[in-house]
């Protein structure tokens, strides 16, 4: 999103055409996702209209929508020279992030349930995991 | 705004229109679909001029279309470009003709056109990029482009799109699209309108007909389902559904959200078997 800045793997914009979420719902959620995970900080620029449009080949109308979106919600807020910043505060990452945890917890633990596991077999297995992960490092 | 209002129109005995009324808001990129022969390109190139309605109207901004031409960019691969002129003399021309301000000479740079190659020489594909930047240097805000992309390799391909999407992203422009390959520009598109002899079957933005086309699977169909198109896979039924009502339907069957390309094939597919 920003110029020159590199985007870990997981975290960049994908389009999926074969959803039913609108477009510009995917790239919105994107975006929000770089800020609350803090590959994108309060007052960086980020791509124009224009930029993000040819990157990701879709119609500038969807990035308007989505530049719009996101500055009623207050995470972006429009600059003089059609420029774009993160404009959020510490505070409301933190929210924003701890909702974000809550709703993958929440996800993988109803798939586990619906597996036919218990949450606290589920417990176990990510304390297992993390041991053997921690001592696999370690040598 | 185009507006065509009541338009007839007959290619002899045969009529392709009748009545047909459609609008196309400023700035809205709208795609034009529907089984061959069923007068696509012949609504584009009575949009453009090129063919005058036999009855109603065709108004851009309230004007004729002959009034605006000026203000329209038709590229068709059916269109002759003056295959004996050197490209050279062709941008010459237009710029006569349009009085260009400036020509779009960097989109030629990389694809192995020659200024004094002969326009009846180039590729099919060539001929695309050529076109375009002849017509993109006539800066219209109305852009009509028939089914043009198919024939082109997957490089030249890609510079005609993302040198249509350079232009909608600078400047407001009206963009229709008559079946191009919508795969390419299943992301550029806000509306769909599918015609069928002669009149409009389907028209709806693209985010609505995601949200409503739907391919269910199931051994046994559930009898109520507005069904468009059907066919069997192995001991499987797969019926593709429209309106397709989440919140409304229940039954032992799988829903699968579909792209653009499925969504068309499945209305077009209605058209043949139905």
């Amino acid at each position: 999103m920003r110029k020159n800045k590199i985007i870990k793997k997981g975290f960049e914009i994908k389009i999926d055409n074969k959803s039913a979420v609108p477009i510009y719902e995917q790239i919105k959620r994107g975006i929000k996702l770089m800020i609350i995970s803090g590959h994108l900080k309060n007052g960086d620029p980020i791509l124009s209209i224009r930029e993000l449009a040819s990157k990701l080949k879709v119609n500038p109308n969807t990035i308007i929508k989505v530049y719009y979106q996101l500055e009623a919600e207050g995470y972006i807020s429009s600059k003089p020279g059609s420029m774009y910043v993160v404009d959020i505060d510490k505070e409301r990452v933190k929210k924003e992030k701890h909702s974000f945890f809550k709703r993958e917890t929440q996800e993988y633990i109803a798939k586990i349930v619906s597996m036919g596991y218990t949450p606290d077999e589920a417990i176990e297995e990510i304390k297992k995991y993390l041991t053997d992960k921690k001592r696999e490092e370690g040598t | 705004m185009i507006k065509i209002e009541n338009l007839s129109f007959s290619y002899g005995k045969k009529p392709i229109f009748e009545n047909f009324n459609l609008e196309v808001k400023d700035n809205e990129t709208l795609l034009i679909t529907g089984i061959n022969g069923v007068g696509k390109s012949t609504l584009l190139r009575l949009m453009a001029g090129v063919l005058l309605p036999d009855k109603g109207s065709i108004l851009i901004d309230s004007k004729p279309v002959s009034e605006s031409k000026k203000r329209i960019g038709f590229i068709s691969d059916k269109m002759s470009l003056y295959n004996d002129m050197t490209v050279d003399s062709l941008i010459k021309f237009h710029k006569n003709i349009y009085g260009l301000e400036s020509f779009y000479g960097s989109l030629i740079k990389h694809t192995k056109i020659k200024y004094d190659q002969k326009v009846g020489k180039l590729s099919v594909g060539q001929r695309a990029i050529l076109h375009l930047s002849l017509i993109l240097s006539q800066s219209p805000d109305i852009l009509l482009i028939d089914e043009v992309l198919p024939n082109i390799d997957a490089y030249l391909r890609e510079l005609f799109l993302n040198e249509l999407l350079k232009v909608i992203s600078e400047k407001e422009i009206t963009l229709v699209l008559v079946n191009l390959n919508f795969y390419d520009i299943e992301n550029l598109v806000d509306r769909v309108v599918l015609l069928k002899d002669g009149k409009i079957m389907v028209d709806e933005p693209i985010e609505y007909l995601k949200d409503r086309v739907k391919k269910i699977v199931c051994e046994k169909i559930p009898g109520k389902l507005p069904v468009i198109y059907r066919q069997r896979v192995g001991n499987l039924d797969e019926i593709f559904v429209y309106p397709f009502d989440d919140n409304k339907e229940e039954g032992d069957f799988e829903v699968i959200d579909l792209d653009l390309t499925e969504i068309i094939k499945a209305f077009i597919g209605g058209e043949y078997v139905n």
